[in-house]
């Protein structure tokens, strides 16, 4: 489930196998991972540093490049806000 | 008439959902006969504070709020304060009582610090608070007398994506009705402030959002603490939640999506009608007690994997959009909105559902939080003791 245009992640509905060929919005997408229900999955390729948008707005930014149908997660994206660096 | 429910009018003009006798201890040193009185009358709800001493600034002024404002909630159709000195006592009894609740007082000052005979006093004057209050009747009460809490707590993706909007269209659909809804946990604003800030009902509005969402955020910095791995939590992270920006945009959806008229602070009641923000903790103990001590006499509380805690004062109702977990935890979960994501149900549907539920609630139907006991009220403080 994609939930706004701009987005670069959807949502599983149901648990999705690695390897699974699934349709997002009409577009054909091979799973890299497996993905529990309601995670994340990239629906192209997010370079390192690029934010990362659910609801059509960033929720953080990836930590390494990111390639379509990988499991997106705490492993591969941070917060921008709240950090003790920042 | 328009969409209303059966409520208990009380002499303030407000209307409780409940007809409680509070048993309110007010000071630590008399919290456990507190909770004996409340304990031997069948019909009270016992909330007893460990503070009351010791504070000062900000710290005592919230303190004094939120016990004013839990005696004052409409759902207390009369209230046993229970105190040490008759000083103090008399303070928080007032301001109670000009809220419109019926109050009785017991001090420990008045039976020379015997704790027993403070029992024995106490019990009588709850009992008798009792059975006065139970000659009371529901009468029909239109939807715009509801002050509802929305809050959520174990939160998973499946609340951002289904419980919580779910929820802020029953919101919209109060709000719209001339109600009053409560959004609270500032820190779940975060990275949606600028969406909510779009909604404030004037400038200044826009901008004490803001400023809450920028002092929430700059606590944990000046402390040197990261909030990564703090908030989202463990079951926020095992639920598909990855950071803060994520959580919150899912979590801002069930305040819905009408104009935000005003930013309160803990436990301030709001003067008028609409949705507002209350800036106050994430922890949803605190922050429900935070709504219910600003009068909110219902809660909406969304959780994915579950959750049990509830007001002790104001029915919650918990929903869950989880597929799983409202059939695994069928004595906890009230409303079950997984319809929506598994495909059977459209959500203004499921939203018309628990709108209908919440009226049923309102007019006297029992959450599972009441069958079962679990709710509590605990308290807010912002500074160290003297």
């Amino acid at each position: 489930m994609r939930l706004h245009p701009d987005d670069d992640v959807a949502v599983a509905l149901r648990p999705l196998a690695s390897g699974e060929t699934i349709s997002v919005d009409g577009r054909a997408l091979t799973l890299r991972a497996a993905i529990p229900m309601a995670h994340k999955f990239a629906l192209h390729p997010i370079a390192a540093g690029m934010p990362v948008r659910k609801y059509g707005e960033a929720i953080g930014e990836a930590r390494t490049a990111i390639a379509a149908g990988d499991h997106v997660h705490v492993h591969n994206i941070v917060s921008r806000r709240a950090r003790k660096s920042a | 008439m328009a969409d209303s429910f059966l409520g208990f009018r009380r002499a303030g003009g407000n209307v409780g959902v409940r007809n409680h006798v509070l048993v309110l201890g007010i000071n630590g040193l008399a919290g456990a006969a507190t909770r004996r009185i409340g304990s031997a009358v069948c019909g009270t709800v016992t909330v007893a504070t460990p503070y009351g001493r010791g504070q000062v600034g900000p710290d005592a002024e919230i303190h004094r709020r939120q016990l004013i404002g839990l005696g004052r909630n409409p759902n207390v159709g009369a209230a046993l304060i229970v105190g040490v000195d008759r000083k103090a006592l008399d303070a928080i009894a007032g301001e109670v009582a000009k809220g419109g609740t019926l109050v009785e007082t017991v001090a420990l000052d008045d039976v020379h610090e015997d704790a027993l005979a403070l029992t024995d006093i106490g019990l009588k004057k709850a009992a008798q608070l009792v059975r006065h209050i139970s000659n009371q009747r529901r009468e029909a009460c239109p939807v715009s007398a509801l002050r509802v809490g929305v809050e959520c707590g174990h939160s998973d993706a499946t609340s951002g994506l289904a419980a919580n909007p779910l929820v802020g269209k029953v919101a919209d659909r109060i709000v719209d009705g001339g109600g009053t809804v409560i959004i609270g946990e500032t820190l779940e604003w975060l990275g949606a402030e600028h969406l909510l800030a779009r909604r404030a009902a004037t400038p200044a509005v826009a901008r004490a959002l803001t400023e809450a969402v920028a002092r929430r955020e700059a606590y944990p910095a000046s402390l040197g603490i990261d909030l990564l791995g703090n908030n989202p939590g463990e079951e926020n992270i095992r639920g598909g939640l990855s950071t803060i920006e994520e959580k919150s945009l899912g979590a801002v959806a069930k305040g819905g999506s009408r104009p935000l008229i005003g930013v309160l602070e803990h436990a301030q009641a709001p003067t008028g009608t609409g949705l507002h923000v209350m800036d106050g903790p994430g922890y949803s103990p605190e922050s429900i007690t935070g709504f219910v001590a600003a009068g909110a006499q219902l809660v909406f509380f969304t959780t994915g994997p579950g959750n049990s805690y509830c007001s002790a004062l104001a029915p919650t109702i918990k929903v869950s959009a989880h597929p799983q977990t409202p059939g695994r935890l069928p004595e906890q979960i009230d409303f079950d909105g997984s319809a929506i994501l598994t495909g059977g149900e459209a959500a203004d549907a499921t939203a018309a559902r628990l709108y209908a539920q919440a009226l049923a609630v309102a007019s006297g139907t029992a959450t599972w939080g009441e069958i079962l006991g679990e709710g509590d009220e605990v308290f807010v403080r912002v500074g160290p003791s003297l």
